[in-house]
C-alpha cells in the first residue's frame, strides 16, 4: 500500500512555482488573459529546486519526484526549510530538534516574550531550560543540527520579512502565540497583551506571507478549545461541516457543507484562536495561500527522544496554574504530596494529546502540504478524556509505580464552563489522510513524566511554585484563592456525567456521547469525606 | 474519475453512458468536503452513468468553455450535450436526487426519439 502523500503532485510542492504560470485569481490575471498561452501550450510552471527543468506540466508525483525522499511519516522534501515561530516554547522547541533531526533546514524566531510571561507571574519552568545560545550549541554537539535562529518579535514586521526573504521558508510553523485562558482572564491588560500578540501577530505574518513565501504552507497552531463544548452535543466536526450536514428550514434544505462550523471560545486567549482562524480562512481565499490550521487538544507530557538526549535540550515544562496544562499540574501536584486539583465537578470533557504524538503529527502535516488555496483544519487529539478520570489516571500511575499516595480535591472552578455536557470530536483527518497513528498511551507519559520530575533537583524547582498550581484567576475578575469543596481518595467516586466519543473513522454507526444514566438515577452513596478547612487542603 | 482538459472529450463528451461532472477547487472548502460523497456516487452508479471530478485550475480550458464561474459546481452530460447543471455543496441525497432526474429525463428524451 502507498504511503499517504506518495500520490500528491507538485500542486501540493512548495518548490513548484505558480506564481504568473497559474491563473491565480487575486493576483491581476485572468484565465481569459492566459487561455492563448494554455491553448497553445497546456498548463506549465517552474521548479524552484530544479530551475533546469524549464517549465513543465505540474504532474510530477512525491513518489516520482527526487526532491521528496521517504521516511516513516511519509515522503517529505529533501532539506525542507521549515520555519518555526516561537521556536523558544514547550512545543516550538521540541518541533525544531524533530525537524532537524530529520534532515530539514530549521529556521526559527522567538522574542522569549513565554519566558517573561512565566517571569511576570513569579513561576518558572519546573523543567530546567537552558539559554537560546547553550541550546543551539547542544544541538549541534548532540544532535549534529544546525538551527538558525533569530531573535524577533513577530510583530516587528520588518525584521520577519527580511529573515523570511533570507530563509525562503517553504513551511510555516506558526506557534508565536501566547498560549494560555487563565493568562488571558487575569485582568484588561493582560486580554490585550494576549489578543494583541496573537491576533496582530498572525495577521501581520498572512501578508508577509502573501508578499514573500505565497507557496509555503502555514501549519499554525489553533486549539480545540475554539469550538467550545456545545450543550447540543453535535460532534465537534474539523473545521466545517461535512457535506451530509443539513441545515432544515421552511420545509427547506442546505448542505452545510465547507462552511465554517460555530465556534464557541471559553476565553479571551481562546478568542484570539478564532479571529486567527477567521483570518487565515480569508488569507487562504484571497491570496490562495495554503494552511492547514490545527485543533490541537490539551497537550501534556515531556519526551521525545530529542529533548531526552541532553539536558541542554529539554523542552520547558510549566505547572502553575497559567501555563501548566491538567496533566502537568496533576502530575506535579503529586510529586509535592499535594491533592490533585479538579475544578468544579470534574466531568468536564477535554480532548488531549502527548508531546510526542502531537509532533509527529505536525510533522506528517509538514511533509503533506495543502494544495494552493486550500485552508483545511485538523483535530488534533489522540483521546478524550475527563478531569475526573485524568486525576484518577495519575493518582493510579503515582502509587502503582512510584509509591506515592496521592488524593484528589474539588475545588470551586474559576472559569466560566459547563461542569457536565456531551462531548465528541471527529478527528479523522489525521489518521485517514496523513498516516497518523498515535504511539503514546496516557499511562506511558504520565509515567515519563514522574520519571524526569522526581528527580531532586526538578522536585526542588516544583517546591518553588508549589504555590502557583492551585488558582486564583476567576474568569468574573476576582482574584481569591478557590476554596476546597471535598477531599476524597482515588477509587471512591462512581463514574458520572457523559460519555466522551471519539470519531476516528467512517463508521456509518458511531455512539452517542450520552450520560451515564444508572449515575444519574441511583442516589449516590459516596464513601466518607474527610471535613476540610478553608484552603486547608494544599498545605 | 479524474477528468482533464485532455480526456474530457473522449471520457465526457464521447461517452455512451451520460456523465455527472463535478467541477471543483483547492481553495474552496465545500468542495473539500464532497470529495467523499463523489467517491460514493461513482461505486453506487456504477454502469449507470459515469462519475467524474475536474479541478478548474488545472484544467482551465473546459472551466472557460463551459463557463464555470463559481464552484463546485455540477454539469450532466448525455451524447455530449449539457442535460443538467447546478452549484453549491450537496448532501448525498441531494446529488442523488438531481441524478435520478437526469436519469429520468434522459430515458424520456430518448423514447421521444425512437417514437419520432
Amino acid at each position: 500500500m502507498k504511503v499517504h502523500n506518495a500520490e500528491k503532485t507538485c500542486w501540493n510542492c512548495p518548490a513548484a512555482i505558480l506564481k504568473g504560470n497559474i491563473d491565480f485569481r487575486a493576483c491581476g490575471q485572468s484565465l481569459e488573459a492566459i487561455r492563448k498561452r494554455i491553448e497553445t501550450e497546456g498548463l506549465m510552471i517552474e521548479c524552484a529546486r530544479q530551475p533546469d527543468l524549464g517549465r513543465f506540466e505540474p504532474t510530477i508525483t512525491f513518489e516520482e519526484c527526487p526532491e521528496w525522499r521517504l521516511t516513516e511519516y511519509g515522503y517529505l522534501l529533501e532539506n525542507m526549510k521549515v520555519m518555526i515561530l516561537g521556536i523558544d516554547g514547550y512545543l516550538g522547541w521540541t518541533l525544531a530538534l524533530k525537524l532537524a533531526s530529520l534532515g530539514c533546514e530549521v529556521s526559527g524566531v522567538d522574542n522569549f516574550t513565554r519566558r517573561r510571561c512565566v517571569e511576570e507571574r513569579r513561576s518558572l519552568s519546573v523543567v530546567p531550560i537552558a539559554s537560546m545560545d547553550e541550546r543551539l550549541e547542544a544541538a549541534r554537539e548532540i544532535l549534529g543540527v544546525e538551527i538558525n535562529f533569530r531573535e524577533i518579535d513577530i510583530l516587528d514586521w520588518q525584521r520577519l520579512g527580511r529573515f523570511m526573504r533570507e530563509v525562503e521558508p517553504e513551511a510555516i510553523v506558526h506557534y508565536g502565540e501566547i498560549p494560555s485562558a487563565p493568562y488571558s482572564m487575569i485582568d484588561c491588560d493582560h486580554a490585550v497583551h494576549v489578543q494583541y500578540n496573537n491576533v496582530i501577530g498572525t495577521l501581520r505574518l498572512l501578508f508577509l506571507m502573501r508578499e514573500i513565501v505565497p507557496e509555503a504552507s502555514l501549519i499554525k497552531l489553533g486549539t480545540l478549545g475554539e469550538y467550545g463544548s456545545p450543550l447540543t452535543g453535535r460532534p465537534l466536526f474539523e473545521g466545517m461541516f461535512p457535506a451530509d450536514a443539513v441545515l432544515l428550514w421552511g420545509g427547506r434544505k442546505w448542505s452545510l457543507g465547507g462552511e465554517l462550523t460555530p465556534r464557541d471560545p471559553v476565553s479571551f486567549y481562546h478568542v484570539s484562536k478564532v479571529q486567527d482562524t477567521f483570518n487565515i480562512y480569508e488569507a487562504c481565499k484571497y491570496w490562495w495561500l495554503r494552511s492547514y490550521d490545527i485543533m490541537q487538544g490539551v497537550i501534556y507530557g515531556v519526551h521525545t527522544d530529542q529533548v531526552a538526549a541532553d539536558p541542554r535540550l529539554r523542552t520547558r515544562l510549566d505547572v502553575d496554574e497559567w501555563f501548566g496544562t491538567v496533566v502537568n499540574r496533576f502530575v506535579a501536584q503529586a510529586i509535592l504530596g499535594m491533592p490533585l486539583t479538579v475544578y468544579g465537578e470534574g466531568n468536564q470533557i477535554r480532548g488531549f494529546i502527548a508531546l510526542e504524538d502531537a509532533m509527529e503529527c505536525m510533522t506528517r502535516l509538514i511533509s503533506s502540504p495543502p494544495e494552493p488555496g486550500q485552508y483545511d483544519v485538523v483535530n488534533q487529539v489522540s483521546g478524550l478524556y475527563k478531569i475526573n478520570d485524568l486525576a484518577e489516571t495519575v493518582a493510579t500511575v503515582a502509587s502503582e509505580k512510584f509509591d506515592i499516595e496521592v488524593k484528589i480535591q474539588r475545588v470551586e472552578n474559576p472559569r466560566v464552563e459547563a461542569d457536565v455536557h456531551p462531548f465528541e470530536v471527529v478527528s479523522e483527518n489525521l489518521p485517514n489522510l496523513f498516516g497518523f497513528r498515535p504511539k503514546v498511551t496516557l499511562e506511558e507519559e504520565i509515567t515519563r513524566m514522574f520519571e524526569l520530575l522526581t528527580q531532586p533537583h526538578i522536585r526542588e524547582r516544583l517546591r518553588k511554585v508549589a504555590h502557583l498550581v492551585k488558582p486564583r484567576t476567576w474568569w468574573s475578575g476576582e482574584k481569591r484563592l478557590v476554596e476546597t469543596i471535598e477531599v476524597y481518595a482515588p477509587g471512591t467516586k462512581r463514574p458520572s456525567g457523559y460519555r466522551p466519543v471519539l470519531i476516528t473513522g467512517k463508521e456509518l454507526e458511531v455512539p452517542i456521547s450520552t450520560p451515564i444514566r444508572e449515575e444519574i438515577e441511583v442516589p449516590l452513596n459516596d464513601p466518607p469525606r474527610e471535613k476540610v478547612k478553608k484552603n486547608d487542603a494544599d498545605r | 474519475m479524474m477528468l482533464t482538459d485532455r480526456n474530457f472529450k473522449r471520457e465526457v463528451l464521447e461517452s455512451d453512458l451520460p456523465v455527472f461532472v463535478e467541477f471543483w477547487g483547492s481553495w474552496c472548502p465545500p468542495c473539500q468536503r464532497m470529495k467523499e460523497i463523489i467517491k460514493k456516487l461513482e461505486e453506487e452508479y456504477k454502469g449507470r452513468m459515469k462519475i467524474g471530478e475536474l479541478n478548474i485550475d488545472r484544467n482551465p480550458l473546459a472551466a472557460l468553455r463551459y463557463h464555470i464561474k463559481g464552484v463546485p459546481a455540477y454539469i450532466i452530460f448525455y451524447n455530449g450535450k449539457i442535460v443538467h447543471r447546478d452549484i453549491a455543496a450537496k448532501s448525498l441525497d441531494q446529488l442523488r436526487e438531481m441524478i435520478e432526474e437526469s436519469l429520468n429525463k434522459i430515458s424520456k428524451m430518448e423514447t421521444l426519439e425512437q417514437t419520432v
